[in-house]
């Protein structure tokens, strides 16, 4: 199966694990990622902050190469970028400013659950993340809004838990699925970030995980970089790795951990891993 | 009715309420504030409005009262994150991020922030946008960093960031640099983010 892939610039830089992963676990599903021609970054969240226009401009030429390059649908792992192409293509539509079919975008994980299916991902598994007790968390921009983002519940999204399972791990029931971490503020505002993924940090260990498991580069930074700042400003030692869901069903898939990029991450998930034989 | 505490105040008389700036966002952002049945789920949910000074609902109440003033000076319009909660719990579909995106953008365009930190992290990231076309992380926390004065902030983490790899110098960016030029030089209104 071939699809449109937008890697955005966080993958393409900061967390290129995230975009390796992404690709191992693609190759080993039989998914060809066709890179979008010479994209630009979508924006996020400079662009729809000051000027309207351009955000919509900035993601018309990302959708207008998908679709030139003859594809219906294009998926990106970034959960930024995935609500700033859906959003200006939902704008672009609905104003009539754009004629013709503009390609669907989903994010990565819409994408391995309703195109490729539990059952393929389950099939595919050699090494079983059994033992793991992880929290999966969406964050804000993967199901919000729902009129735009079409995909799971906002509230009590399931398809992170539901993949995570297929792959032999246990999944907990918490609060702060999909609350948002601090987002774009990591560097301009910090202590909104110590506030905001504080709390998603306190409820998944409350909730008895042993790791959190993301699918936006953002939220990725935010636990993790300031996973340090956080624990000096509440008093309490967390030492939650922050695993990329891809890197958890590559290495499930038998890849090595040198591959997925597990090394990458500040908090490093590999006592874990090792102590449930994924490592 | 008179009150013996507040004797300055009078009922509201609806028909004396200037209602432009609620056609103005209906108009432009497709957005209908009178939908609003104040029910305050936004506010509830919203995951900044503790440090907020004007929550979602009041946000909406603000754009009936015609009070532009205030919208444009408010906190709420630099720290709202964008993460769509009051919109998407919005029994009637108001999408509250909108507004304050397009009354952002007014009070950018009028030099009027309450964050100026946030306003700069703004500038620099679409000047990286107008330069190349996609954004280089490392230079970009460099250079805000450097510009908003705090020369150490996150040296530690950058180092810690830098030895696992994560932080690249340098980042292609996009080819067809007149498409991205076109973008910055648009014809409805003149933007310019070079240097601030």
């Amino acid at each position: 199966m071939n699809i449109a892939y937008f890697p955005g610039c966080s993958v393409h830089a900061m967390a290129s694990e995230y975009d390796r992963s992404t690709r191992l676990v693609c190759n080993s599903l039989e998914v060809h990622l066709e890179e979008v021609t010479d994209w630009n970054c979508c924006g996020a969240s400079a662009a729809h902050s000051v000027d309207h226009v351009l955000a919509l401009e900035l993601n018309g030429r990302n959708l207008a190469a998908a679709r030139r390059m003859g594809f219906d649908k294009i998926t990106t792992p970034c959960a930024g970028c995935f609500n700033r192409l859906k959003t200006a293509g939902f704008e672009l539509k609905s104003s009539g400013l754009v004629k013709g079919d503009i390609p669907d975008v989903m994010h990565l994980l819409q994408f391995l659950t309703e195109q490729i299916g539990l059952d393929k991902i389950a099939a595919s598994v050699t090494r079983s993340a059994r033992s793991l007790k992880l929290a999966a968390y969406y964050g804000c921009l993967i199901t919000r809004p729902r009129k735009i983002a079409g995909f799971d519940d906002p509230e009590q999204p399931g398809s992170m838990d539901r993949i995570l399972r297929a792959i032999g791990a246990e999944t907990v029931k918490w609060s702060h699925k999909t609350e948002c971490c601090g987002g774009a503020f990591a560097a301009s505002e910090t202590s909104i970030v110590i506030d905001l993924a504080g709390q998603v940090l306190e409820a998944a260990r409350q909730a008895g995980a042993q790791a959190i498991v993301v699918a936006c580069p953002m939220c990725q930074a935010n636990l993790d970089t300031r996973q340090k700042s956080i624990e000096k400003d509440r008093g309490i030692i967390y030492g939650l790795p922050i695993i990329y869901f891809t890197q958890l069903i590559a290495l499930a898939f038998g890849h090595p951990v040198r591959e997925a990029g597990l090394r990458r991450l500040l908090v490093s998930p590999l006592p874990l891993l090792k102590k449930s034989g994924l490592a | 009715m008179r009150d013996p505490m507040n004797p300055d105040y009078r009922p509201m008389r609806l028909d004396e309420i200037d209602d432009s700036l609620q056609k103005e966002i209906r108009e432009k952002c497709g957005v209908d504030v009178e939908m609003c049945m104040e029910c305050g789920k936004c506010s509830g949910g919203c995951s900044n409005g503790h440090v907020f000074d004007y929550t979602p609902r009041k946000v909406v109440q603000l754009v009936k009262l015609n009070a532009e003033d205030t919208l444009i000076n408010m906190d709420a319009l630099w720290i709202c994150l964008s993460c769509h909660l009051c919109s998407d719990r919005c029994p009637s579909g108001i999408d509250t991020p909108r507004i304050l995106d397009y009354m952002r953008e007014k009070a950018y365009r009028k030099g009027v922030t309450t964050r100026p930190k946030i306003r700069l992290f703004h500038e620099l990231m679409l000047s990286s946008v107008q330069k190349s076309g996609r954004i280089s992380e490392l230079p970009l926390i460099f250079k805000y960093n450097w510009m908003s004065g705090q020369y150490m902030k996150d040296a530690i983490l950058g180092l810690k960031l830098l030895l696992k790899g994560k932080l690249s110098f340098h980042s292609p960016g996009v080819k067809a640099k007149e498409d991205i030029r076109r973008m910055f030089s648009g014809s409805s209104a003149k933007r310019t983010w070079g240097e601030p």
